[in-house]
């Protein structure tokens, strides 16, 4: 399993570093062909530069589509009546001391991938919010730390880390039911699983989980709660759809770009 | 001596008041931004209003403020210019209503949230970004408005005219350019006139 994973991540290394995980699809002539007849042309040829698209590397564009009806059908029918059931029946205060209960469980990849980028300050401030919310937020249910101290979380992770080192994304990739990614972060799913505490593989250390079928349990507890706080947004943002695939695509990619550069 | 002295001072009084105009044009903006803020927070809160009522009011009140048709023309990238004249204003007919019913419907889903402003940024003479933290119970959401400032100004509209808003980095603009790329890599423009009617 490992040597298998160590050649993917190497292959990775090689796709990215190479500089072939994207391409800018403004090429020279076209964008000299953004002609300045009029004063209008003149208006639309000055945002050119700012709205030049990175085109993302697809080669798996037909799997993926496949992918975003299969994922987008699953929320429809499955996850979101579950997730509706599930609002209805738990207070939304519960909902979110759960979710905060999740965060709280995941420091470790976070202080990990902050030290990883050099990022001290930030890696000082996710201790203060572990130390205060597994004790006075009682084992992370309450976010004190945000409350109390003001102390933000930062969403860090392995593929952000090796985006930070100028790792490029390689192909977009799909996942089941996990949604839009690329071939970097999707590796980066293993280093991070073995930061965390919620996995089934044998560990030196204490996890929340021992069997794959408690790792599937309590998994679907933090997706399905997950969901029924953030339901509408989501559904909010794909009424500007014209085509879900692309758009959740690209609206990831650019994502991942932001949260590299801060 | 004397003259040169002169010619310093004019300098220096040209410079201080061109620094002063630019902070001045910040300052109006975000100000002008606020106000439009606390009007429309308003009327959200105005129960008594249908929705339709609601989102009618809020897109009165935020038309003025946004460049809908500069979007619609940058949406369609190098395709643009290859429209025919009827078929462009068909176009920004359909994106400016699209845009409209978007923003209104998201707008109207506000609860107890709160804009602050983080940061200003000019980049250019003619372009302001305001960085703004959309701050509610639970979390906080970046949100980035981009103005710019047309040469002629349009009748009816602000002198500073957002063209894009960009969500935790996630440009509106740049998702719509890529996804009607690629849309129009299989499909026809009126196909897609058609998707975008069936939006609004």
């Amino acid at each position: 399993m490992r040597t298998i994973y160590l050649s993917m991540v190497s292959c990775v290394l090689v796709f990215g570093l190479s500089g072939c995980g994207s391409k800018s699809i403004e090429k020279p002539q076209e964008v000299a062909q953004a002609q300045k007849s009029n004063g209008a042309d003149d208006e639309l040829a000055s945002f050119t530069d700012e709205m030049k698209v990175q085109e993302i590397y697809d080669p798996l564009s037909g799997y993926n589509r496949m992918m975003t009806s299969f994922n987008d059908a699953a929320y429809e029918y499955v996850l979101k009546p579950v997730a509706t059931g599930y609002k209805n029946m738990l207070h939304f205060e519960i909902r979110n001391s759960i979710e905060n209960f999740f965060e709280n469980l995941y420091f470790p990849v976070r202080f990990a991938n902050t030290l990883l980028q050099g990022k001290f300050s930030y890696a000082a401030e996710e201790t203060g919010r572990f130390v205060i919310n597994s004790t006075v937020g009682v084992l992370g249910l309450f976010d004190s730390a945000k409350s109390c101290f003001e102390l933000e979380a930062h969403e860090e992770d392995f593929g952000q880390t090796l985006g930070y080192y100028g790792v490029g994304g390689g192909p977009h990739i799909v996942l089941p039911l996990l949604g839009p990614s690329n071939l970097r972060d999707t590796l980066s799913l293993y280093p991070d699983s073995v930061l965390s505490v919620i996995d089934w593989e044998e560990r030196d250390y204490w996890t929340l989980t021992d069997t794959p079928a408690e790792y599937i349990g309590v998994k679907s507890l933090e997706k399905i709660n997950t969901i029924s706080i953030h339901m509408d947004k989501y559904e909010k943002m794909k009424e500007d759809a014209v085509d879900l695939y692309p758009f959740l695509r690209d609206m990831y990619e650019q994502r991942r770009k932001k949260q590299i550069e801060e | 001596m004397k003259y040169i002295y002169k010619i310093v001072l004019a300098i220096t009084a040209v410079l201080c008041f061109g620094q002063n105009l630019a902070a001045n044009e910040q300052v109006e903006l975000k100000e002008h931004f606020l106000k439009k803020i606390d009007e429309i927070i308003l009327i959200v809160a105005k129960k008594e209003f249908t929705k339709d009522e609601r989102n009618g009011k809020i897109v009165k009140s935020l038309t003025p403020m946004f460049d809908f048709e500069l979007m619609a023309k940058l949406s369609l990238g190098n395709r643009w210019k290859d429209l025919s004249d009827t078929e462009k204003e068909k176009f920004v007919a359909l994106y400016v209503e699209r845009m409209k019913q978007s923003y209104s419907s998201k707008i109207d889903a506000y609860k107890d949230e709160k804009v602050e402003i983080k940061k200003v940024e000019q980049a250019k003479e003619d372009r302001i970004t305001l960085v703004t933290d959309l701050v509610s119970k639970t979390e906080k959401l970046e949100i980035a408005y981009k103005f710019h400032k047309p040469k002629k100004p349009i009748a009816s509209k602000d002198s500073w005219l957002i063209y894009d808003v960009e969500i935790l980095g996630v440009s509106i603009l740049k998702t719509d350019i890529a996804q009607f790329k690629e849309f129009l890599h299989t499909k026809s423009m009126s196909e897609l006139m058609d998707a975008l009617a069936k939006q609004s």
